[in-house]
C-alpha cells in the first residue's frame, strides 16, 4: 500500500484550533514520516488502548442553549451513556451520564448512573445517585431497588429491607426485589455471622432508555437482557448463579433449611440431641421412654413409620419436638423395622453424614442397603429412607447421577416421600435438568408448600425455562404428578405453638364466622324470595334478624327498607335508608328508597334532592326521572299553597318492578344479588357475566356463582372471564363448583374446568395464586378424581388437574 | 428474555417513494425538522439541491436550486443547530456552505480539489463534538483536507501523499474520536482497498490497513466518543467492522467481517441513538439492518504479552430489497429513532421507517 503522510501544512493565522499550539509544536513531524517510512519497530511499543474516559468531561457548558436544544443534548449523552454502559466500560458510561446531569438532571440519568456505579462496586457514590433521583421522585422503584442493592453491600440489612418492602408494596410481582429481598431477610434472620454467600450479587441491570416514555421501561430491560441466554450482561451476573448455587448446597446444611434437614434418623435432631447430651445423659445406651415406645411400636410397621414421618418433619422445620429422643450417640437405636445390625449401620451413617463425611457415611448407607437385601426384610419405608440417605451423600459430593437414582428407588418405595423428591429436584437442577428439576420442585410444593427452598427454586427455574424454551415453556414440561391428599403434609404430628394455636383460633372464628355466613345467607335468600312473592311482613322478619347477625350489611338495610316501604311504614323506611347511607355513603338504591320514604312522608324537598343524587350517579336511572318530575311538580304546588301539601291522593308504590329495573341497571354493588343474577342467570357478555360473578364473590355466595355457572355454556366461559381472570375469581369458581355443581352435574364442572384452563392470563394467575387457593383447587380435583362418570375417566382428570396444580 | 418471534423483529417499511427528475447522490435529513435535502445532478449537467418536508405520508418538494456545477455530496455535521447550513462538495471540488434559507449565494466557498469531492464529513456542530467545527472532505486528486468554516481559502490540515507516489482515488471520509475538545481523528478510504486513519491531534498518521477492495464507504459508530468501531465497506460486498479501542502495535485494530448484498456495500449509517445497530445500503437495491455483538472481554494478551483486541460478531436483523438499481446514500433522521431517507440510483427518494429498534 502507498503511503500517504499528513502534510502539515497548518495555517497559523487561523483564528481557532481546535486544539492547543503547543501540542503541535512538540510533534516532530520528519521523526514520525520517518518511523512511517522504515517501518521500522525496535521495541514494540505498548498497545493503544482508547479507553481514556478520564479525559471526558463530565460538565458540558450549555449555559447559551435553548431548552429544547438542552434537553436534546442530555438525552444524547444519557444515550451515550448507555451504549458504554452495554459494553460493559461502566467508568465511561458514569462519565456520559454525568454529562448527561450536568445538562439537566433526570430521575433515569441518576437511576443508570446509581447502577453504573454500582457495577464499579462505588457503592457511596450509588447510594449519593439514588437519593438524588428519590429525591426528585419520591418512591421511584428502580431507585429503590438499587439503593436496597446498595444497602445490601453496605451490610445494612433492614434498610435493604424496607426499600425493597416498599417495591413489592406497589408492585408485588417483582421477581428480583423479591428474591432480593428474600436474601436480605435470610441475611437478617441470621444471628450468626456465617454468611457463606458473602460475595452474592443481585445486580438490577436494566438500563432506562426514556424515562419519560413509561411503557418503554419494559423494552430497557430487554435491550440490556442478553440476547443469547448463555451470555449475561454483566460479569456480575454471571457470577451470581454459582453463588446461588452454593447457596443451595448450604441451604442443606442449615438446621433451619426447611423440608431438608440432612439424613433421616430417629436423632436427627441436632439441636435437640445436643441439648440432651448436655442436660446430663450419661448413659450412652439408655433407652427413654419415647424410644421405648417406638420398640414397641416396631413390630407394626405403620407406627414406625408415623414415628419417623414425625421426626423427619419435626427436624425438617427445625422446631425442638420433645417427641423423638434417642441419643445423638446411640448408635445401636432401633430404625424402624430393621434388624439391629443393620441399623447400627444406618446410624453410623447418619452420624458421618452429620460430622460432614459424606463419603464414609455413603459407604455405611450401601451396606446397610446391600444387608437389607440379603436379609430379604419387607420394609419399604426403611428401604426408602437408606437409599434416600445415600442420595444425600451423593448429592454432597456432587455425585449428581446416583443420587437421582437412589431417589428414584426411593420414591419407587414410597411415593411422593418429600426428601428424596426435593434432593432428586436439586441433582436435577445441578445436572441443568431445568424441567425434570422443576416438576420435582412442583411436586414437593405440593405436598409441603412451605418448603421454602422449593418455591425459591421453582422461581429460578421457571425464569430459566422461559430463556430455554420461550414462552411455551410449560407446555414442553412434564406432567407433574398430582398427590394425594393423604401424602400431603399438614404438620399435623407437630405440637401446637403459639403460632399455630393462634392459627387454630383463626380458623374457629372463621368458621364461626363461615357458619354464620351460611345462616345469614339463607336468611336472606329466605326474605329475597318473600319480597318477591309479596310478602313483605315475612321478608321484614327475616331481614331484621339478618341485621342481628351482621348489623354492618347495607343490601340488608336497603332491602328492609323496601319492605317498609310496601307497607307504607315511611319513617322506618327512611331510617334504614339512613342507616345504609351510613354504611355505603353512595348507595344508589338507598337514596332512591329514601326517596320514596321521603315521598311518603310528604317531605318533598327531601324527595328531590335524593333523586338528584340518584340521577346524578346514573343519569340513566328512569323511574327516578319520572319520580323526580312527579315530585318536582308536588313540591311546586306545596311552595305554592305555603301549606303543607294537601295529600290529593295517595301516592301509589309501584317498586316491585322499578326495584327490579334499577337492579338491572348495571352497578356494582352487590345488594340483592338473588335477584341479580335470577335476572342475568343467561348471561349473554362478558359485562353481564362480569357484573354476576363479581356481585356474587363480593358477598362470598357461592350458591349463586354455581347456579351462574350452571346456566353458563362451558365453552362460552373463558371468553366470559374474558381478561378479568384474578386468583381470587379461579379459587372463588373452585369453591362454587366443589360446593355446588359438583354433586348435581360432575359432568359440567369437569368441562368447565376444561376450559376454564385456556382462558386469558390462566398460568399467570396461576402462578400468583396463595397457599388456601390452591387448596381449593386440590380439594375439588380430589372430589372430581373419584366420581364416576361415562363422560370422563380418571384419567383426564388427573390430566387435566396437571394443568392447574 | 428476548422472544424471538417474527414480529418482534424490527420492520424495514418504505413509507415514501419519490421520483425525481435527476440522478440523486445524496440526501440528508435537516435536524430538528421534518424536512431532508437531496443532492445531484440534472441531465443537462448543472447541480441540484431539493427540500422535501414530509407531510401527511407524502413527501412534498419545499425548495429546488439549480447550481452550476453537479453536486455529489452533503453534510449539516459543523453547523450549529440554529443555523442548520449544509455543507456540500461538487464535481468541480468545490466546498460550498448554503442556508437553506437563501440558498443563493454560499455562505462559504472555496476551490477545496482539483478534481470531484467524493465525501464529506462534520464535525463539532449540533452538539456533536466538543471544540472547533470542522468539515473533511476527501477527492478523486487523492488529498483529504480539514476545514474550517470560520477561515477562509487555506485547509486546517491537508493528508496528501508524499510526491512521487501515486495519487489514490479517495472515495470516502469521515470524522471520529472527538471526545473531548482536543482529540480527533479522520479516517479515509481509498478505491484501492486503503483505510488511513489520521490523528488530527498529533498530526499522524495513526493506523493504515487495506481491506483489497475498494473502500465506498467508513463510518464510526459514533464521533463524539472515545473512538469505538469503525465500519468500512468494500466493493466486492463485504464490510469490516473494526474495534478501535485496542490498538497492537503491529497487529493494528482486529476486525470481523460479513458478506453482504451480493454486490458493492454503498453506505453505511450508524443508528445515531444506537452505535450498535447499523444499516448498509447495497448495489443490488437492498438495506441490510445489523447488530453489532460486544464480546465477553474486549482485548486479550497476546503471545507476547501486549494487548490485542478482540472482535466481536454481528447479527442481521432485517433486509429489505427496494430496488434493482443501487441505493448510494442512507441517512437515519437524528431526531425520530427508525426514521429514514435513502435514495439510489433509480432516481428516487424514498422515506423508510424502521420500526422496533428500542428492542433488538
Amino acid at each position: 500500500p502507498q503511503n500517504s503522510v499528513p502534510n502539515g501544512r497548518r495555517n497559523l493565522s487561523k483564528c481557532a484550533l481546535p486544539r492547543d499550539y503547543r501540542e503541535w509544536d512538540k510533534f516532530d513531524v520528519e521523526k514520525e514520516c520517518a518511523k512511517i517510512d522504515e517501518n521500522v519497530v525496535n521495541t514494540d511499543p505498548p498497545a493503544i488502548l482508547n479507553i481514556g474516559y478520564p479525559k471526558i468531561k463530565t460538565k458540558v457548558d450549555v449555559s447559551l442553549l435553548p431548552q429544547q436544544e438542552k434537553l436534546l443534548l442530555a438525552n444524547r449523552e444519557k444515550d451515550k451513556g448507555n451504549e458504554a454502559f452495554r459494553a460493559k466500560d461502566y467508568g465511561e458510561a458514569v462519565a456520559y451520564y454525568s454529562r448527561s446531569l450536568s445538562i439537566i438532571p433526570t430521575v433515569a440519568a441518576y437511576n443508570n448512573r446509581a447502577q453504573a456505579q454500582i457495577n464499579l462496586k462505588n457503592w457511596h457514590n450509588a447510594m449519593k445517585d439514588c437519593q438524588r433521583a428519590l429525591e426528585l421522585e419520591a418512591g421511584n422503584m428502580k431507585a429503590l431497588l438499587r439503593r436496597a442493592t446498595v444497602y445490601n453491600h453496605m451490610g445494612n440489612f433492614q434498610l435493604a429491607a424496607d426499600d425493597l418492602r416498599m417495591v413489592l408494596r406497589d408492585k408485588p410481582h417483582n421477581a428480583t426485589a423479591t428474591q432480593l429481598l428474600s436474601e436480605v431477610e435470610k441475611k437478617l434472620s441470621e444471628s450468626r455471622p456465617e454468611q457463606q454467600c458473602k460475595g452474592k450479587k443481585i445486580l438490577i441491570q436494566e438500563v432506562e432508555e426514556e424515562d419519560d416514555n413509561s411503557n418503554n421501561e419494559t423494552t430497557a430491560q430487554q435491550t440490556t437482557c442478553p440476547v443469547q441466554p448463555s451470555q449475561p450482561v454483566g460479569g456480575e451476573e454471571s457470577s451470581a448463579t454459582p453463588a446461588e448455587r452454593g447457596d443451595m448446597g448450604n441451604a442443606q446444611k442449615k438446621p433451619h433449611g426447611r423440608g431438608d434437614g440432612g439424613p433421616h434418623s430417629e436423632s436427627n435432631n441436632s439441636h435437640h440431641g445436643h441439648w440432651r447430651g448436655k442436660g446430663g445423659s450419661s448413659d450412652k445406651y439408655k433407652v427413654t421412654q419415647e424410644s421405648k415406645e417406638k420398640v414397641a411400636n416396631g413390630s407394626s410397621k405403620r407406627g414406625s413409620t408415623a414415628s419417623v414421618q414425625g421426626d423427619q418433619s419435626g427436624s425438617g422445620k427445625g422446631t425442638p419436638v420433645g417427641g423423638n429422643a434417642a441419643e445423638t450417640v446411640n448408635l445401636d437405636a432401633p430404625c424402624g423395622a430393621l434388624p439391629p445390625p443393620l441399623s447400627r449401620l444406618k446410624n453410623e451413617g447418619n452420624l458421618l453424614f452429620k460430622n460432614g463425611q459424606f463419603a464414609d457415611a455413603l459407604e455405611k448407607y450401601s451396606q446397610a442397603i446391600q444387608g437389607y437385601t440379603d436379609t430379604g426384610l419387607d420394609s419399604p419405608e426403611d428401604l426408602c429412607i437408606l437409599y434416600s440417605n445415600r442420595a444425600a451423600c451423593y448429592l454432597k459430593d456432587g455425585n449428581s447421577q446416583d443420587c437421582i437414582q437412589d431417589c428414584t428407588r426411593a420414591l419407587e418405595l414410597q411415593p411422593f416421600s418429600l426428601k428424596p423428591l426435593l434432593r432428586r429436584a436439586m441433582a436435577y437442577e445441578s445436572l441443568e435438568r431445568y424441567q425434570k428439576a422443576y416438576v420435582d420442585y412442583k411436586t414437593v410444593l405440593q405436598i409441603d408448600i412451605s418448603v421454602q427452598a422449593a418455591h425459591d427454586s421453582v422461581n429460578r427455574i421457571t425464569r430459566l425455562l422461559i430463556e430455554q424454551d420461550g414462552t411455551e415453556w410449560r407446555e414442553k414440561l412434564p406432567d407433574i404428578p398430582l398427590v394425594p391428599l393423604s401424602a400431603q403434609q399438614h404438620r399435623r404430628e407437630e405440637p401446637p405453638s403459639t403460632e399455630v394455636l393462634q392459627a387454630r383460633a383463626e380458623k374457629a372464628a372463621r368458621d364461626a364466622e363461615r357458619k354464620a355466613q351460611i345462616h345469614f345467607s339463607a336468611l336472606k335468600q329466605d326474605g329475597n324470595d318473600f319480597v318477591k312473592k309479596g310478602l313483605y311482613q315475612d321478608a321484614l322478619g327475616k331481614y331484621t334478624e339478618c341485621l342481628k347477625l351482621k348489623p354492618e350489611e347495607c343490601a340488608i338495610y336497603t332491602n328492609r327498607a323496601l319492605c317498609y316501604l310496601k307497607l307504607e311504614r315511611f319513617t322506618e323506611a327512611k331510617q334504614d335508608c339512613d342507616a345504609a347511607l351510613k354504611l355505603e355513603p353512595t348507595n344508589k338504591k338507598a337514596f332512591y328508597r329514601r326517596a320514596l320514604a321521603n315521598k311518603g312522608l310528604k317531605d318533598y324537598l327531601a324527595c328531590s334532592s335524593d333523586l338528584q343524587e340518584v340521577l346524578q350517579q346514573d343519569p340513566n336511572v328512569q323511574e327516578a326521572e319520572k319520580e323526580l318530575e312527579e315530585v318536582t311538580v308536588l313540591l311546586r304546588q306545596s311552595l305554592a299553597n305555603a301549606s303543607p301539601a294537601k295529600p290529593r291522593k295517595t301516592v301509589p308504590i309501584t317498586e316491585v318492578e322499578d326495584d327490579e329495573a334499577i337492579t338491572a341497571v348495571p352497578n356494582s354493588e352487590s345488594s340483592y344479588r338473588g335477584e341479580n343474577i335470577s335476572i342475568n342467570l343467561q348471561p349473554t357478555n362478558a359485562y353481564d357475566f362480569g357484573q354476576s360473578l363479581n356481585a356474587a364473590r363480593c358477598s362470598r355466595n357461592t350458591a349463586a356463582c354455581a347456579e351462574l355457572l350452571a346456566s353458563t355454556a362451558p365453552e362460552m366461559l373463558p371468553q366470559y372471564l374474558s381478561s378479568q381472570l384474578d386468583g381470587h375469581t379461579i379459587s372463588f369458581i373452585m369453591e362454587a363448583l366443589d360446593s355446588h355443581l359438583l354433586e348435581k352435574d360432575p359432568t359440567l364442572v369437569y368441562q368447565h374446568l376444561n376450559h376454564l384452563h385456556t382462558a386469558d392470563r390462566f398460568s399467570v394467575v396461576l402462578m400468583l395464586l396463595e397457599k388456601d387457593e390452591r387448596h381449593h383447587m386440590t380439594q375439588l380435583f380430589e372430589h372430581l378424581s373419584v366420581v364416576e362418570s361415562t363422560e370422563f375417566t380418571k384419567n383426564d382428570v388427573q390430566n387435566l388437574a396437571n394443568k392447574y396444580i | 428474555m428476548s422472544m424471538s418471534t417474527p414480529l418482534s423483529k424490527p420492520q424495514i417499511i418504505a413509507h415514501i417513494q419519490k421520483s425525481l427528475n435527476y440522478t440523486v447522490f445524496d440526501s440528508k435529513w435537516i435536524p430538528s425538522s421534518a424536512k431532508f435535502v437531496c443532492l445531484g445532478n440534472f441531465p443537462r449537467g448543472t447541480g441540484v439541491m431539493q427540500i422535501y418536508e414530509v407531510q401527511h405520508g407524502e413527501a412534498q418538494l419545499v425548495k429546488e436550486v439549480e447550481k452550476p456545477k453537479p453536486i455529489k455530496c452533503g453534510t449539516f455535521g459543523a453547523t450549529s443547530l440554529q443555523q442548520r447550513h449544509i455543507a456540500t462538495g461538487d464535481f468541480d471540488g468545490n466546498l460550498n456552505i448554503w442556508n437553506l434559507e437563501m440558498p443563493d449565494v454560499p455562505v462559504y466557498t472555496v476551490k477545496a480539489h482539483k478534481e470531484i469531492v467524493n465525501s464529506i464529513d462534520g464535525v463539532g456542530g449540533l452538539g456533536i463534538g466538543d471544540g472547533a467545527p470542522e468539515i473533511i472532505t476527501g477527492s478523486r486528486d487523492g488529498t483529504v483536507k480539514v476545514w474550517d468554516p470560520r477561515q477562509k481559502d487555506s485547509p486546517v490540515a491537508n493528508m496528501e501523499p508524499v510526491e512521487g507516489e501515486t495519487k489514490r482515488d479517495c472515495w470516502t471520509v469521515a470524522f471520529g474520536h472527538a471526545f473531548n475538545d482536543q482529540d480527533r481523528c479522520v479516517c479515509a478510504g481509498y478505491d484501492n482497498g486503503d483505510i488511513k486513519l489520521f490523528d488530527l491531534r498529533n498530526m499522524s498518521l495513526r493506523w493504515e490497513t487495506n481491506i483489497k477492495n475498494g473502500v465506498c464507504c467508513v463510518e464510526f459508530d459514533r464521533k463524539d466518543i472515545n473512538m469505538n468501531k469503525l465500519v468500512a465497506t468494500s466493493l466486492e460486498g463485504k464490510f469490516h467492522v473494526f474495534d478501535m479501542r485496542t490498538q497492537h502495535p503491529t497487529k493494528g485494530f482486529v476486525s470481523v467481517s460479513e458478506k453482504a448484498h451480493k454486490s458493492t456495500v454503498w453506505q453505511v449509517r450508524h443508528l445515531p441513538q444506537n452505535r450498535d445497530i447499523f444499516m448498509t445500503a447495497g448495489g443490488t437495491g437492498n438495506l441490510y439492518l445489523w447488530k453489532y455483538e460486544y464480546p465477553a472481554q474486549r482485548s486479550k494478551k497476546d503471545a507476547d504479552g501486549g494487548d490485542v483486541g478482540v472482535a466481536g460478531s454481528i447479527s442481521l436483523l432485517q433486509n429489505v430489497t427496494l430496488s434493482t438499481q443501487p441505493i448510494a446514500s442512507l441517512d437515519w433522521s437524528p431526531d425520530k429513532q427508525g426514521l429514514c431517507v435513502c435514495s439510489g440510483f433509480d432516481q428516487s427518494v424514498r422515506v423508510l421507517i424502521v420500526t422496533k429498534l428500542n428492542v433488538v
